[in-house]
């Protein structure tokens, strides 16, 4: 009885959790991120710069080579064929950040993947534990270390695939308890932590298992941390305790023996510490260690770790430990040891001296693959993607098919097509093309500035010139056509010392103002004559919380002051559209400002938000398009250890604030936007990719059209003219939603309904153009928007039985054309080619390809219908010319009409030869009925060479599978209508007269035919009564006609 | 009240048992869903006539026929020419007059591999195990956020067909192929819609099918689906003489 009503409750409790969850839902219809996301997005990437790569694994298996690219943010790449092509295999899981990746060596289908990088700059993205696969990547399974946030490394027991070590770095912002070095021996299912750091700030930084002998392991334990204004590798500095140590275990990890205090090693405190045991020689062990100078340095042991020598400590070894400590040894020579760095370096007599191995890589490289067939043979990743060299390391190949990008920010031009601009993290500041004839290859992307790149715009006041900044408010005006590049950067007034800029300092343009520009350091600095004199409009805007300024001393051990830990600055400022004098300015340090006034006087306003924590980093900021109160802030605590986004409106100039958070987003916020035409429509980037409400924010729904990726987001901006929605994702490039007014018509009525069009804007008939070259199959090409009209609807419920009918006609009501109907629940995007159906061409020798497509409508309002079940619902699509178009609607309408008249002239010929045709067949079955030495059969057999005469003066006839260049009346004629139809300007005089010609030119062969019928047919017809046998009679034009075939 | 409580708890313990469906179970639904085995093996021959969609305004006349139990035949027509692809569980042929050449062509090793597929006249799934595929059941998936049945087949080819259950109708609305070409993969998707009835077995009378994550995807519609129809081998051995097409030229 008791369990009775035991499972009674449960089955009640269920119930009251589906109430609840349908209670959101509106009126029964399921609003979710399937309802928007029929807007497919398309990557244009680009793989120009490519972007960090983190870890890589490789196998060899007959003569192919299996590549597993991990990128730093943007999922796992595989390739089959060595690195010719790629494909994103991590799509679908929650994180894209990936720390390590591992074949297992008995079987290459089991892939492990440990998920947060471990590269713990200030931009690192977070992971969410172990994931397997056990179909070469096609599937994963989160294994668990769920909270580790970072693993550096996964190693697989060479003798025993379900033994598997991983060393979890673990949370970088704050304290936490799942990291360190932890093992399976079922695969996964279970793991037990056999390595613990001394301290809440200890993991594992790198870990190395002895080939021959797998119950050995080696492993650095680091303890580090990383807050908004500093960063420690080991302790405070370079004096102070730190918990990093080196350790070894010789019994699968059971115990441990601490090598710190071991002849030869250095004496401690110690940071970062790379190791690795030569897999052809396991009792050649080296150890990279942080410590403070001159104890930092490679560290051999030709024991196991016993005694130690210190074997290098040149700069290239020493560099930026906390980025760097990674070893790889060749796996057939123990002496052969390379080591990452900004350029990786490599030894060949056993660590003593070290040369540059990275040619012409993009450099700070961060793993390598040898391959153990031929050692010669490297896969090298670095910030710039994945590298191929074939001569030991001497040079090597760029990977071009890594689309793996990581953008900060994103902006557009309006230029026809409009372009996009965006800095990215250690690979420049780039302008590249929204859509190119032939697709956005990596050439049409262009490097405008240099370092790490972050905000970027086109000057608004003088299109020849771009607005690009580096790190710390670098900032420059740039010649885009000379490239010429003019510091602008604000200074330090007299004794001022140091203007504090962000490492991704923002720079905004006015709405208002052409030309006028703003730039934040502690103050905030706006410009009116393109940076020749710049006014401080704000006094210090931040806490100047002088504890927040020790830049200095970030680092740890080894100083590292890169301006990426700079605070106390402003990180997002926001003009109002309304009111030029309005402007907002939120701090890295948790202040959010208000002046209304253009600067005179300032209002923190940051402590009406109820509920959120202090210090806060403003991470964007989007005045209202409507209302000049209204500021919508994302705020930014992950700096913090708290990733949950904050997301507030206020509609009052910042007095109070309503908390727009989306109970399901998941991810630290970077940006919010409004969207300009429809105030309820908002999207929300955060660490973990895109979301949208179409309710002013009280309900969101994740983005995941078009195979977009659980990828970070941190900028979108809208192109006002285009309506797209341009994504600047830091892993994954840029990505474009073609259109997004469907989502402003996507109205709560409208979600009720069972089906509806939605808005969209006026087609334009892109010029027909083909560019680009071919570029080989390693290539990324990116999308470009489709160049057919769009038409977009929305279903309650999928469609799967019965006819979805979706039918266009024109503005008489003539049906033009039938198009097949998407299926989806929510939106769906359909096509229309905008062409009436291919002419009518009779056939010959080969196709004639130049009349494979019909022309395009006229520009015009045409009426598109569906027809769903037994409803009928109906929208009206306007067609444009291509803006750019220099011809008038007459010369269009003349290109038009010419086109319908070669059509006719093909579908007359189509006719003739069909007209040949029949009396050929019947000449040819009659035949068939007398002997071969019939005189009858001799006549017909002449009178049949004589009308194949006349079809061979219309088509051409020779085949063979050749380039027979033969040319008659059908082909000439269809290479006219080819270049009539894909111009669509007014056609040129000689082609008008040519097609009269040619009309002529077949009219003459029918008049020869007809003679030839009232004569010789004639002739073989009376004949052929005499024989009793049917008169032949040609094909009629109705007969044709009345066939359905013409 | 307590009726309709009843009634969702019914729903609740439905679901359920829903979600512990094997391979087999959902195949067995699957079958009785588009009319049941004995309809299904009533039909002996098949022909579909209709469009290919291609983008770009390209549209092309499709024939295809099928004869128990492994006769295909595929005729693809413009310009009043006809390219034909057969098989007759034996050899596999093509006449492909586009570029100026109608002789009668053996196909290449993936050509063939793609007949050989489409000759399999109750597809993959049924009667499975004589064919030597095996099937897996993968879980709930969505498919454009619906919720769909996974069902993994590998061919005995080692190609993998996976094939994505309506959960109420158990009509597959979506397959990825993932086949294998000298080693190299090829990931291609198909989507089902329009099912109707013919004979008493449902048929999709539209499939959209291209390269994973590529915008550009192929249409077919359907116009007239004939079942029980006289297809002799003549239309399906490897002639010595192109024969004559199905469709008007």
């Amino acid at each position: 009885m008791r369990l009775k009503i035991k499972l009674f409750s449960a089955v009640i409790s269920a119930l009251i959790l589906t109430f609840t969850a349908s209670a959101q839902e509106l009126q029964g219809v399921k609003i979710d991120s399937d309802t928007i996301s029929g807007l497919g997005a398309r990557n244009i990437g680009s793989a120009a710069m490519s972007g960090r790569i983190s870890a890589l694994d490789a196998v060899q298996e007959g003569n192919r080579i299996t590549v597993y690219a991990a990128a730093a943010s943007g999922g796992v790449w595989k390739s089959l064929n060595g690195g010719t092509t790629f494909k994103p295999v991590f799509d679908k899981q929650p994180v894209q950040s990936i720390g390590a990746i591992t074949i297992d060596p008995k079987d290459p289908k089991v892939i492990w993947v440990g998920t947060g990088e471990t590269w713990m700059r200030n931009s690192v993205s977070v992971g969410d534990g172990v994931y397997k696969s056990i179909d070469g990547g096609e599937n994963w399974t989160n294994v668990g270390l769920k909270d580790s946030e970072r693993i550096a490394k996964i190693l697989v027991d060479p003798t025993d695939s379900n033994t598997v070590y991983t060393c979890a770095t673990g949370k970088l912002w704050s304290d936490g308890d799942e990291r360190g070095v932890y093992k399976t021996t079922d695969g996964g299912k279970n793991w037990t932590k056999i390595l613990k750091g001394a301290n809440a700030s200890t993991g594992c930084g790198m870990m190395s298992l002895d080939k021959k002998n797998p119950k050995n392991l080696y492993v650095g334990m680091w303890d580090f941390r990383r807050q908004g204004w500093t960063f420690r590798s080991g302790g405070e500095d370079a004096n102070s305790p730190s918990a990093s140590g080196l350790f070894k275990s010789t019994d699968g990890g059971v115990t441990w023996s601490d090598l710190g205090e071991t002849k030869g090693l250095p004496a401690k405190p110690w940071g970062r510490i790379a190791v690795t045991s030569a897999p052809s020689k396991p009792e050649v062990v080296y150890a990279f260690i942080e410590a403070e100078p001159p104890r930092n340095g490679l560290y051999r042991s030709d024991d196991g770790g016993q005694s130690w020598k210190l074997t290098d400590r040149g700069s290239a070894m020493i560099g930026r430990p906390f980025y760097f400590a990674h070893l790889v040894v060749d796996p057939k020579n123990e002496n052969r040891v390379f080591k990452m760095g900004f350029s990786m370096i490599m030894s060949t007599d056993g660590g003593q001296t070290f040369s540059n191995a990275s040619g012409g890589t993009h450099g700070d490289l961060h793993d390598v693959w040898i391959n153990p067939s031929n050692t010669d043979q490297l896969i090298a990743a670095d910030d710039g993607g994945v590298w191929y060299s074939y001569d030991g390391g001497n040079r090597w190949w760029k990977g071009d098919n890594l689309p793996v990008s990581q953008f900060y920010h994103v902006s557009a031009d309006n230029e026809m097509p409009y372009k996009v601009y965006g800095g990215l993290q250690d690979n420049s500041s780039w302008v590249g093309d929204s859509s190119y004839p032939g697709g956005i290859t990596n050439s049409r992307w262009e490097n405008m500035n240099g370092g790490d790149g972050f905000w970027m715009f086109a000057d608004p006041s003088d299109h020849d010139y771009i607005y690009a900044e580096s790190q710390g408010g670098y900032i420059n005006r740039i010649n885009r056509k000379t490239l010429e590049s003019r510091n602008i950067q604000p200074l330090p007034n007299y004794k001022e010392g140091k203007l504090r800029f962000n490492w991704s300092s923002p720079i905004h343009l006015s709405p208002n103002e052409k030309g006028t520009l703003y730039l934040g350091s502690q103050f905030l600095h706006r410009t009116r004559d393109h940076g020749q004199t710049w006014e401080r409009i704000s006094p210090d805007l931040t806490t100047n919380d002088p504890s927040k300024q020790k830049q200095e001393q970030s680092g740890g051990i080894n100083p590292d002051n890169s301006s990426a830990e700079t605070h106390c600055t402003i990180y997002a400022i926001a003009e109002s559209p309304k009111n030029v004098k309005t402007i907002w300015a939120g701090t890295d340090d948790g202040n959010l400002q208000i002046t209304r006034d253009g600067g005179k006087t300032w209002k923190n306003v940051v402590g009406n938000i109820q509920g959120l924590p202090k210090n806060a980093w403003v991470s964007s900021l989007e005045s209202g398009h409507f209302d000049e109160g209204t500021v919508y802030a994302t705020f930014d605590l992950h700096t913090f250890g708290d990733l949950k986004p904050y997301i507030y409106k206020t509609t009052d100039f910042g007095a109070t604030w309503t908390n727009l958070t989306g109970s399901t987003m998941r991810g630290y916020a970077h940006v919010v936007k409004e969207d300009s035409v429809n105030q309820d429509l908002l999207f929300v980037g955060t660490e973990f990719g895109l979301w949208i409400s179409l309710d002013g924010g009280r309900k969101w729904s994740q983005y995941k059209g078009g195979d977009f990726p659980n990828v970070a987001v941190r900028d979108v901006v809208i192109q006002p003219r285009e309506n797209d929605l341009i994504i600047a994702t830091h892993g994954r490039g840029i990505w474009i939603i073609d259109d997004i007014s469907p989502l402003r018509s996507l109205t709560a009525e409208t979600l009720t309904k069972e089906a509806a069009f939605l808005q969209a804007i006026p087609t334009q008939q892109r010029f027909p153009a083909s560019g680009g070259w071919v570029n080989g199959d390693a290539a990324f090409v990116g999308n470009n928007p489709s160049d057919e009209a769009v038409i977009t609807y929305y279903q309650k419920k999928r469609h799967i039985f019965g006819d979805l009918k979706i039918e266009v006609f024109d503005a008489t009501g003539k049906l033009i054309t039938k198009l097949p109907a998407g299926k989806r629940r929510g939106l769906n995007r359909i096509s229309w080619s905008m062409r009436l159906p291919q002419p009518k061409v009779p056939p010959a020798a080969s196709l004639a390809g130049a009349a494979t497509a019909g022309p395009r409508v006229l520009p015009g309002i045409y009426t598109v219908r569906m027809s769903k079940d037994k409803n009928v619902y109906e929208t009206k699509l306007q067609v444009l010319p291509d803006a750019r178009a220099k011809y008038t609607a007459e010369d269009r309408k003349a290109q038009f009409d010419l086109s319908l008249k070669l059509i006719d002239s093909l579908g007359d010929m189509t006719f003739a030869v069909e007209r040949l045709n029949s009396v050929k067949s019947n000449l040819s079955a009659r035949m068939s009925k007398l002997a071969a030495d019939d005189i009858l059969a001799k006549q017909l057999q002449t009178a049949s060479a004589q009308v194949d005469l006349l079809r061979m003066k219309i088509v051409a006839t020779k085949e063979g599978g050749m380039i027979t260049g033969e040319e008659r009346l059908r082909e000439e004629m269809a290479n006219l209508y080819g270049s009539v139809v894909f111009y669509e300007g007014r056609p040129s005089e000689t082609q008008t007269q040519r097609a009269d010609a040619l009309t002529n030119e077949v009219a003459d062969v029918m008049k020869d035919f007809d003679k030839w019928l009232a004569t010789e047919l004639k002739t073989i017809n009376s004949n052929l009564t005499k024989r009793k046998l049917e008169p032949i009679s040609p094909l009629t034009r109705e007969m044709w006609e009345k066939s359905g075939e013409q | 009240m307590r009726k309709t409580l009843f009634g969702i708890c019914i729903v609740l313990f439905l679901t359920m048992s829903v979600s512990a469906q094997t391979a087999d179970e959902i195949i067995a639904k699957y079958v009785k869903a588009i009319g049941g085995i004995d309809k299904i093996k009533a039909v002996k021959t098949i022909r579909k006539t209709g469009k290919f969609l291609g983008g770009g305004g390209f549209e092309a006349k499709i024939v295809e026929e099928n004869r128990r139990a492994s006769f295909i035949r595929q005729e693809f027509a413009l310009q009043g020419m006809v390219q034909i692809v057969a098989f007759d569980g034996k050899n596999g042929w093509k006449i492909d007059p586009f570029g100026g050449k109608k002789d009668v062509e053996s196909l290449s090793e993936e050509e063939l591999k793609g007949v050989v597929e489409g000759a399999d006249f109750d597809g993959p799934l049924i009667d499975y195990k004589e064919k030597g595929n095996k099937i897996e059941y993968s879980g709930i998936d969505q498919v454009d956020g619906d919720d769909a049945y996974k069902i993994k087949v590998t061919l005995k080819n080692r190609d993998v067909r996976t094939f994505y259950f309506d959960t109420d109708y158990y009509v597959p609305i979506k397959l990825d192929s993932k086949t294998f070409v000298r080693g190299q993969e090829f990931d291609s998707e198909t989507i089902f819609g329009d099912y109707k009835q013919v004979e008493g077995v449902y048929y999709a009378f539209s499939t959209e099918t291209g390269a994973k994550g590529s915008p550009g995807k192929a249409q077919i519609i359907y116009e007239k689906i004939e079942v029980n129809l006289n297809l002799d081998d003549t239309r399906f051995n490897k002639p010595s003489e192109p024969v004559k097409a199905a469709m008007p030229k």
